[in-house]
């Protein structure tokens, strides 16, 4: 089976209006993006390909669901108009349905499933027709070469509109108190009803309660209450001893000192109270602020003189390795040498940065890279004030980047990457999210810390390259 | 901001209107003009229906006018809080400090039948 998910852009225009700065289809419910509750669903129900129909941008989410292999499926994108019938949408994507039974989910709907149902079965034997609908969407199947249609008595799921800021909040909390178990959320739990994300630090004397779904990178200050029914999503700070009940915190946020959020959804500067859809925007960043790239002025100016004292510490190290192992390395062909042109930090321009492997085999190469003999001419170039020392993993100009280097706030590019100094594996989407942090949150003396975090896992390091 | 004294209730309460924005510009008029309303009256309402922002400091304001008035064992209640203004109390706790009455009458009242909210 295949699926179609059409999502036009009117459905969703609320999302654009009241929670600015959010991709509408990858708006969190319960820190999960909506799309991949649509993906985890046609997934369940059998389908390897799905194609995502829209007549609204679909850059964000295409950046963030690629080409779908990490659910195992294949995934497509593709525009329609907005005066394009279902017939249409239909005939155009002909090719695509190709003799397939086809399952189209339209609307700005959310698909009710349990994960420990198999649709597969049900969904394959079910005549053609209306599986399910709501009064925004609904959810059909088709099959190209057959034209018996029926309507479809029991439905095995449910579809509930998200049409507006109430009907949003509404789902998370209903999810959150109720259903968390029907869905696979985000986050570590070691006890059912609390999902934590990565990177979260909760103070001693802060408290959880249950229900709480917590996205990653987030800081919970001293004597704070989280919950019952809060969802924090990523990159937020909860500052001391403030409150937060029955409340969605979008990505982004800061909360200040000794507040009260009940029943209420923070979107950085905004506070939105789902009843109604009443917003105020905060002028006073010590109650509610986004959270932005702090590294400028005299921190910033502060960070490049210790990165660049950093770096000619390291140079003079590891000058006389380099002298005398490279050239042996050179000749036996595992010291490999070429160019790649990266984004610089203004995210517009791009430097021309040196490109070494080392093949390691053999003691010399893997002393060579247990040194970072690697990373000596680029060093050179945080002399030259156009590398951090510690940073963004470069993202490379040439490149289909995943995450262009204007949507990570505080992108350094950088001799060595925050990522590789937390061991994870650079340019996944949690090095992006370790990055993100550290960019926000890290200060000078740390970027020393993690820059011989960086060094040692390389000693540590057993991959073969 | 305006005030004038109400004694409908056979009490001299009184009625201050705060319009528009209750921010860092202005609020300090608010503190500098409260001690001359307070010549005149301990008990107060402030009808907040044609407030349409407030900041912290604005809300400090306030604050400190109430605490102004009960050294004077007065009061000072709030009417007509737009929704807006209303989160702002909600967020910062404010709103467990006031007596908050839905129009001005019923803050008026309330000074006679010590019903408070």
């Amino acid at each position: 089976m295949k699926t179609l998910l059409t999502i036009r852009e009117n459905s969703y225009a609320w999302v654009t209006s009241a929670l600015q700065g959010l991709a509408p289809l990858l708006l969190p419910i319960c820190n999960k993006p909506f799309v991949e509750f649509l993906v985890d669903f046609a997934v369940l129900a059998g389908s390897r390909e799905i194609r995502l129909l829209s007549d609204g941008p679909l850059q964000e989410v295409e950046q963030y669901c690629e080409d779908g292999s990490r659910w195992g499926v294949q995934m497509s994108y593709a525009h329609i108009k907005e005066s394009d019938d279902h017939q249409t949408i239909f005939e155009k994507n002909r090719r695509f349905c190709n003799d397939s039974k086809v399952m189209v989910i339209d609307g700005f709907v959310f698909v009710g499933y349990d994960k420990k149902n198999d649709y597969r079965d049900l969904f394959n034997s079910m005549p053609d027709g209306t599986v399910a609908s709501c009064t925004t969407g609904s959810i059909r199947l088709f099959t190209v070469s057959e034209s018996n249609m029926a309507n479809n008595d029991e439905t095995p799921v449910s579809l509930t509109p998200i049409d507006s800021v109430e009907s949003y909040y509404d789902l998370s909390m209903h999810i959150l108190r109720h259903e968390s178990s029907r869905y696979v959320l985000p986050g570590y739990g070691s006890e059912p009803d609390s999902y934590v994300g990565r990177n979260v630090t909760i103070s001693k004397s802060a408290e959880i309660i249950k229900p709480v779904s917590i996205g990653n990178n987030v800081q919970i200050l001293a004597g704070s209450v989280i919950g019952p029914d809060a969802v924090i999503g990523s990159n937020v700070i909860i500052d001391r001893k403030s409150r937060i009940t029955e409340s969605i915190v979008l990505d982004n946020t800061y909360i200040g000192e000794e507040l009260d959020v009940e029943h209420k959804m923070a979107n950085r500067n905004t506070l939105i109270s789902p009843q109604g859809a009443v917003s105020i925007a905060m002028e006073d960043p010590h109650l509610l602020t986004g959270i932005k790239d702090t590294a400028r002025g005299i921190g910033n100016l502060l960070r490049t003189i210790v990165h660049t004292l950093t770096a000619i510490v390291l140079i003079l190290l590891l000058v006389i390795p380099f002298i005398l192992i490279t050239p042996i390395l050179a000749v036996q062909g595992k010291w490999k040498s070429s160019r790649k042109t990266c984004y610089d930090h203004t995210c517009k321009g791009v430097i021309s940065l040196p490109d070494v492997s080392i093949e390691r085999s053999g003691p010399l190469s893997a002393i060579a890279f247990a040194l970072s003999l690697d990373r000596l001419p680029t060093l050179f170039r945080v002399v030259g004030g156009k590398l951090s020392l510690i940073g963004n993993a470069p993202i490379a100009a040439e490149e289909k980047n995943l995450s262009p280097p204007a949507a990570t706030p505080g992108y350094r590019p950088a001799v060595f990457s925050y990522a590789e100094a937390e061991n994870w594996p650079v340019g996944g989407s949690d090095a992006a999210i370790v990055e993100r942090f550290y960019a926000i949150h890290s200060n000078p003396l740390q970027d020393i810390g993690l820059t011989m975090k960086s060094l040692i896992n390389r000693f540590h390091d057993t991959t073969t390259a | 901001m305006t005030l004038h004294l109400d004694t409908s209730t056979g009490k001299t309460i009184g009625v201050a209107r705060i319009e528009g924005r209750l921010d860092a510009t202005n609020s300090g008029i608010l503190l500098q003009k409260f001690p001359e309303w307070l010549e005149q009256t301990n008990d107060f309402v402030f009808d907040c229906s044609a407030l349409s922002f407030i900041d912290s400091s604005g809300l400090g304001a306030i604050v400190g006018c109430l605490r102004k008035a009960l050294e004077k064992n007065g009061d000072l209640r709030l009417a007509c809080l737009d929704p807006k203004v209303s989160m702002v109390f909600e967020l910062t706790k404010a709103k467990q400090l006031f007596s908050i009455y839905h129009d001005c009458h019923e803050a008026l009242d309330s000074f006679n039948t010590g019903k408070q909210q």
